[in-house]
């Protein structure tokens, strides 16, 4: 009888590795879930510059069609949110830089680090919005 | 019965080949420089379409048919796809498995090279149209 599993030809019940439900919550473990989330809307997002470049290398009623949906309130919470989420994702990309580079994995500078991405991420998306205001 | 017991394939047999590809690192590699240059050209691009929030449709074509604009716009645009194509990857490889995954990575390819090429498109044709 062979087993569908090749390298564990034995039936015999084996421990399995921790998984998610096994760790408490913890702002460096969501800041990481948000960095994958807020890469995955980005990537969906993407299709919104194309779709901008494109109105705009098109006649004037396709910039009109665009501009038109982004000025409406759900295209400005669309782009309210992509806003969000380019801050959050590169500056959780900045965070995981200097931990790739081998620094602030101990106590106090992992959790500041987390507290910087996630409150930088909201500041940078209300200035540039502020600032887009300001010069409309 | 195991399937151990009528192989004689030797245990190192069976389990070699079945570990990582041993490519995972120049993923990494390329995410990173790709993510560090996306952290100048996402920020010169912010502020490019922050001046073009005053435009309508010709200010835009004349404000993104200028050089510098226009190459920011195209590296921006390459470099940003490109880190999305292995963070999507990353992503289709931890949660897809068999045929799912492949035409996922399938899927994947399509998508990011549509999105950079219509990028890519529009910003030549505005800049030589």
């Amino acid at each position: 009888m062979a087993s569908s599993d090749p390298i564990s030809p034995s039936p015999a019940a084996r421990p399995l590795s921790p998984h998610l439900g096994v760790y408490r919550f913890t702002l460096t473990m969501a800041m990481s879930i948000a960095h994958r989330i807020t890469g995955a809307g980005l990537y969906v997002g993407a299709l919104m510059l194309a779709w901008f470049l494109l109105a705009a290398s098109m006649d004037a009623s396709a910039f009109a069609h665009f501009s038109e949906f982004i000025q409406s309130f759900f295209g400005r919470l669309i782009l309210f949110g992509f806003t969000w989420a380019l801050f959050q994702h590169l500056l959780g990309g900045v965070r995981h830089l200097i931990m790739d580079a081998g620094y602030g994995m101990d106590d106090p500078e992992r959790e500041q680090m987390a507290q910087a991405t996630l409150i930088g991420g909201f500041v940078l998306t209300l200035v540039v919005w502020a600032i887009g205001y300001a010069v409309r | 019965m195991s399937e151990s017991d009528k192989s004689l394939r030797s245990a190192l047999g069976r389990a070699r080949h079945l570990g990582s590809a041993r490519r995972g690192s120049h993923d990494a590699w390329l995410t990173q420089v790709s993510a560090a240059a996306l952290i100048v050209l996402a920020s010169g691009f912010v502020l490019t379409l922050l001046t073009l929030l005053s435009k309508d449709y010709n200010g835009v074509r004349a404000e993104l048919g200028h050089p510098l604009p226009a190459i920011l716009t195209l590296l921006f645009a390459l470099t940003a796809t490109f880190h999305m194509h292995i963070g999507m990857r990353s992503i289709i490889l931890d949660y897809l498995h068999g045929h799912a995954r492949d035409w996922a990575l399938i899927a994947n390819i399509c998508f990011a090279s549509a999105v950079a090429l219509a990028c890519v498109y529009a910003v030549l044709r505005i800049g030589f149209v």
